[in-house]
C-alpha cells in the first residue's frame, strides 16, 4: 500500500527528488510554492588603471536544460534612451534571472530619474550605494542575484563593487561571480593582484618580497578574462555557449560577444 | 522519463510541483495554486526567415486522465502575435480572458490600431507572471510568444511562472525541451540560420516535432494546433492530425530502447 | 558542513609533468572552523608511490595505515616494489570492500611507472571508481578552487621546476580561496631516481 501512497517507503522504489506530496490536511497551510531557481551562469569583473572590463558567459539554464545560448548578463545602466548609447555605467547579475532582470530594470529607471532630475549622469559611487539600498530593501524575499557594479570613478580609474544578494557590498579590484565563482576567483588572485607571487632571492621565508602590484594592461586583462572563461567551461556545466565582455573607458562602453564551448 | 512506478501517470513533480491534495477541501481559507490540476504539455515553436511557427497539441490531462480532448491551447493576439500555454489549463483560460480585455483596450485606446508588438506582450505577460510569483501566487505556466518585433523581424520568446524569460531561434516548453529542441536546433542553431530556413521546411520540422513528442510523451495527443506568424497575420488552424505515423518501430523496443536482449 | 568529506578540511592535488609528476597537499587539520593542527602532511610515500588523501581526518589516517600494510606485504610477496597503476588498483578494490560503509576520504595516487619511466596519476572516490587523468587530479573541500586553478595555469610537457612552480601557485592561491585549508603545504616532485619534497608556508591564517 505504501507504494501507491506516495509517501516515500524504505527499502523501496522512492522519489528522486525531494517534495513528496503531502496528503489533505485541515486548516491553514504553509505555501509550499517555491519562488525562486538557479539559472547558472558566471560573471567576472576587473578595475584597470582608467577602463573596467565586464564579462559573463550567456548561457541560460533550468536543470539539466540549456534554456537558450544567448542571455546577456550584463547590462549597461542609466542612459538617457532605452538604446543606452550615452550610459557611463555597468551591471552584470547572475543566479536567479527574472530577479536579475527585475533589477537591472530598476536601478536603470532610477538612473535615468537621477539624470533627468540633476542633469548629469549618476557617479559609480552614488550608484553603489542606491544599489545596495534597493538590495537590502528586499532583505527578507531578496533579490536572488550576485552583482557587480562597474564604471570609471571621479578621478577616472576603474571601480569594480560586488554585492551578495542582501546587499553588502565592496569596492574590488575585481570579482567573479555565480556558478564557477569558486573556480575563477583564486586566479583572480593569482593573476590580477598577483597573490602567492614573490620576488625570488629577495629573502627567505615570510622574509619574501611580494612582486608588485600594478595595475595590468587592457590588452592583458582581456586575455585573462578570456582564459578564466575558458577553463571555468571546461569545468562547469552550466557555464559555456558565449562570452559577452563589456569594457567601460573615457571614450564610452565597447561590447563584444565571443564565442566559448557549446558542449 | 521517470522509471518509477509510483511516480507514473502524474504530471512530473519534477516540472510541475508535487500534487497538492489539499485542493480538495470544499471551505477554509483561499488558496493560492500551489500545483497545476488539470494540465497541457508541451508547445513547440521555431523561427524561419520572415516569421514563426508554433504548435501544441489540443489535450488537457487530469493526472494521467487524458480529461479533454479538444482544448485549444495557441490563442492569437491583435492578429499580429500568437502565444502557446504550456502548465495549468485554468490558469490559461484566466490569461486568455485577460488578454481578450487588453486586446479591446488596446484596440480602443489607439487611433491607428494596436501598438503592442510581440515585444510588447511577452514583457506585459512576463511582468504579469513575476509580479504573480512574487506576490507566492503564481500562474502555472510556461508560455511562448511568437510574432514580429519593432523592426519586423520575427520575434520568439519564453516566460514561465517564476517571471524566467528568454529568447531564442526555438523554444519548446515541458518534455519538449528535451525531445523537440534537438530537433530544432539542428536547423537553427543560431540567430544566423533563421534566414536560410523557409516556411514549409519550419512547419516540416515542426510536424516532426509534434510526432515524436505523441511517440514519447504519454500525455500528449496526435490532434495539434499549429501556428504560423508572419508579416502577413496569424495562419491558425486548430485541428492538425499527425500523418505518416510509424509505429513499426514499437515491436522492437525492449526495456527503455536501449536494451537488445 | 556536517558531511564526513568536510568536517577536518584539506586539498590535495597531483599533476604529471614531462618524465615527472608533482602530488602536493595543505596542513590544516580543522573542527569546522577551529584549526586544531597545522602539520597534518595528507600525503603518504609507499615505495615509489605517493598517495594522497582528503576528507575524514581518523579515516584519512586509518586508511593509510591499510595500505602502509598492504604495501609492505605486496612487497615481501612479490620481493619488488609496487607500481603505481598496480596501487591504483588496490586502492579502488580495497575502498570497494567498503561499498555500503565506505571510508570518506577522496586518494589520489601518483608516481613514475617503475618499467617505462612514464607518469601515472589517477584520482578515485570513496567506494574506489578510478578517474585515470592525463593532465591533473584535485581533491579536498578546494577542489573547485583547484580545479580553476589546474585548468588554466597547467599546461602539457612542464619539466621539473616549472612543475613545482605551477603546482605550488595553483595550490597556493587554492587553499587561500578556502576557509577549511590551508596553513602550509607539502610538495613532492617525483623524477626518475629522484624525489623533491618541499615544505611552503603559505599564509598562516
Amino acid at each position: 500500500m505504501a507504494m501507491f501512497s506516495q509517501n516515500p517507503v524504505l527499502n523501496g522504489p522512492n522519489y528522486s527528488f525531494a517534495e513528496v506530496p503531502k496528503d489533505a490536511v485541515d486548516g491553514l497551510r504553509e505555501h509550499r510554492f517555491n519562488p525562486y531557481t538557479d539559472n547558472g551562469g558566471s560573471t567576472l569583473a576587473i578595475a584597470g588603471a582608467d577602463f573596467a572590463i565586464m564579462a559573463g558567459d550567456t548561457r541560460l539554464t533550468s536543470g539539466y536544460s540549456i534554456n537558450t545560448r544567448y542571455a546577456p548578463k550584463v547590462f549597461k545602466i542609466g542612459g538617457t534612451t532605452s538604446s543606452q548609447d550615452d550610459a557611463n555605467l555597468l551591471l552584470s547579475v547572475v543566479g536567479y534571472a527574472a530577479d536579475g532582470e527585475a533589477l537591472q530594470e530598476r536601478l536603470d529607471a532610477i538612473c535615468k530619474m537621477y539624470r533627468y532630475r540633476h542633469g548629469k549622469p549618476m557617479s559609480v559611487s552614488a550608484c553603489a550605494k542606491r544599489l545596495s539600498t534597493i538590495m537590502y530593501q528586499k532583505r527578507f524575499f531578496p533579490y536572488y542575484v550576485y552583482a557587480i557594479l562597474g564604471g570609471l570613478d571621479e578621478d577616472g580609474r576603474g571601480a569594480v563593487y560586488s554585492y551578495d544578494p542582501v546587499g553588502s557590498f565592496e569596492r574590488e579590484q575585481c570579482r567573479a561571480g555565480g556558478a564557477a565563482a569558486s573556480l575563477i576567483m583564486p586566479f583572480l588572485d593569482n593573476q590580477v593582484n598577483f597573490k602567492n607571487q614573490y620576488v625570488p632571492g629577495t629573502g627567505v621565508g615570510h622574509e619574501l618580497k611580494e612582486r608588485e602590484r600594478l595595475p595590468l594592461p587592457r590588452n592583458e586583462v582581456e586575455v585573462l578574462v578570456k582564459d578564466a572563461f575558458d577553463s571555468a567551461v571546461e569545468r562547469h556545466i552550466e557555464v559555456g555557449d558565449g562570452l559577452q565582455i563589456m569594457i567601460i573607458t573615457k571614450d564610452g562602453i565597447e561590447e563584444k560577444v565571443l564565442p566559448l564551448k557549446r558542449d | 522519463m521517470d522509471h518509477r512506478p509510483q511516480a507514473w501517470g502524474r504530471p512530473r513533480d519534477d516540472v510541475y510541483g508535487a500534487y497538492d491534495a489539499s485542493y480538495l477541501q470544499a471551505n477554509g481559507p483561499n488558496q493560492h495554486t500551489q500545483s497545476p490540476i488539470v494540465t497541457g504539455t508541451s508547445v513547440v515553436a521555431m523561427k524561419f526567415k520572415d516569421g514563426v511557427v508554433m504548435a501544441a497539441d489540443n489535450l488537457a490531462s487530469y493526472g494521467s486522465l487524458a480529461r479533454f480532448t479538444d482544448v485549444k491551447r495557441i490563442r492569437t493576439f491583435a492578429d499580429t502575435s500568437i502565444i502557446g500555454f504550456g502548465g495549468d489549463v485554468s490558469d490559461m483560460q484566466y490569461l486568455d480572458r485577460h488578454l481578450t480585455e487588453l486586446g479591446i483596450d488596446e484596440a480602443y485606446q489607439s487611433e491607428a490600431g494596436h501598438t503592442l508588438n510581440a515585444r510588447n506582450l511577452h514583457k506585459y505577460l512576463s511582468n504579469l507572471l513575476y509580479n504573480r510569483r512574487s506576490k507566492f501566487d503564481p500562474l502555472w505556466n510556461h508560455l511562448l510568444v511568437a510574432g514580429l518585433d519593432e523592426e519586423s523581424r520575427p520575434f520568439l520568446a519564453a516566460a514561465d511562472l517564476l517571471g524566467t524569460t528568454f529568447t531564442s531561434p526555438s523554444l519548446a516548453t515541458g518534455f519538449g525541451g528535451m525531445l523537440a529542441q534537438p530537433i530544432m536546433r539542428r536547423y537553427v542553431p543560431d540567430e544566423a540560420a533563421v534566414a536560410g530556413v523557409s516556411r514549409d521546411q519550419a512547419v516540416e520540422v515542426i510536424r516532426e516535432c509534434m510526432k515524436v513528442l505523441f511517440y514519447r510523451d504519454a500525455r500528449s495527443l496526435d490532434s495539434y494546433s499549429l501556428a504560423i506568424v508572419t508579416k502577413d497575420g496569424v495562419e491558425l488552424r486548430e485541428n492538425e492530425k499527425l500523418e505518416q505515423q510509424s509505429w513499426a518501430f514499437a515491436d522492437r523496443i525492449k526495456g527503455y530502447g536501449t536494451q537488445t536482449v | 558542513m556536517s558531511s564526513p568529506f568536510s568536517i577536518n578540511g584539506g586539498a590535495c592535488v597531483a599533476m604529471v609533468g614531462k618524465d615527472c609528476v608533482a602530488i602536493a597537499c595543505d596542513l590544516r587539520l580543522g573542527l569546522q572552523a577551529l584549526t586544531v593542527s597545522n602539520n597534518f602532511p595528507k600525503i603518504f610515500q609507499y615505495g615509489d608511490v605517493f598517495l594522497g588523501l582528503t576528507g575524514l581526518a581518523t579515516d584519512v589516517s586509518t586508511v593509510s595505515d591499510l595500505f602502509r600494510y598492504k604495501v609492505n606485504m605486496y612487497r615481501l610477496r612479490e620481493e619488488r616494489n609496487i607500481a603505481p597503476s598496480t596501487f591504483a588498483n588496490l586502492v579502488s578494490s580495497s575502498l570497494y570492500e567498503r561499498r555500503f560503509g565506505p571510508y570518506f576520504v577522496s586518494p589520489v595516487v601518483a608516481g613514475l611507472d617503475p618499467k617505462s619511466g612514464r607518469p601515472f596519476i589517477c584520482g578515485f572516490d570513496s567506494i574506489g571508481c578510478i578517474d585515470f587523468a592525463k593532465d591533473f587530479i584535485v581533491s579536498g573541500t578546494a577542489s573547485e578552487q583547484l580545479f580553476g586553478m589546474c585548468e588554466s595555469l597547467w599546461e602539457p610537457d612542464l619539466g621539473p621546476d616549472d612543475l613545482f612552480e605551477t603546482i605550488s601557485q595553483a595550490l597556493l592561491s587554492a587553499v587561500d580561496r578556502d576557509a577549511l585549508s590551508g596553513w602550509g603545504a607539502h610538495v613532492y616532485i617525483v623524477e626518475k631516481d629522484k624525489v623533491t619534497k618541499r615544505l611552503l608556508k603559505g599564509r598562516q591564517d
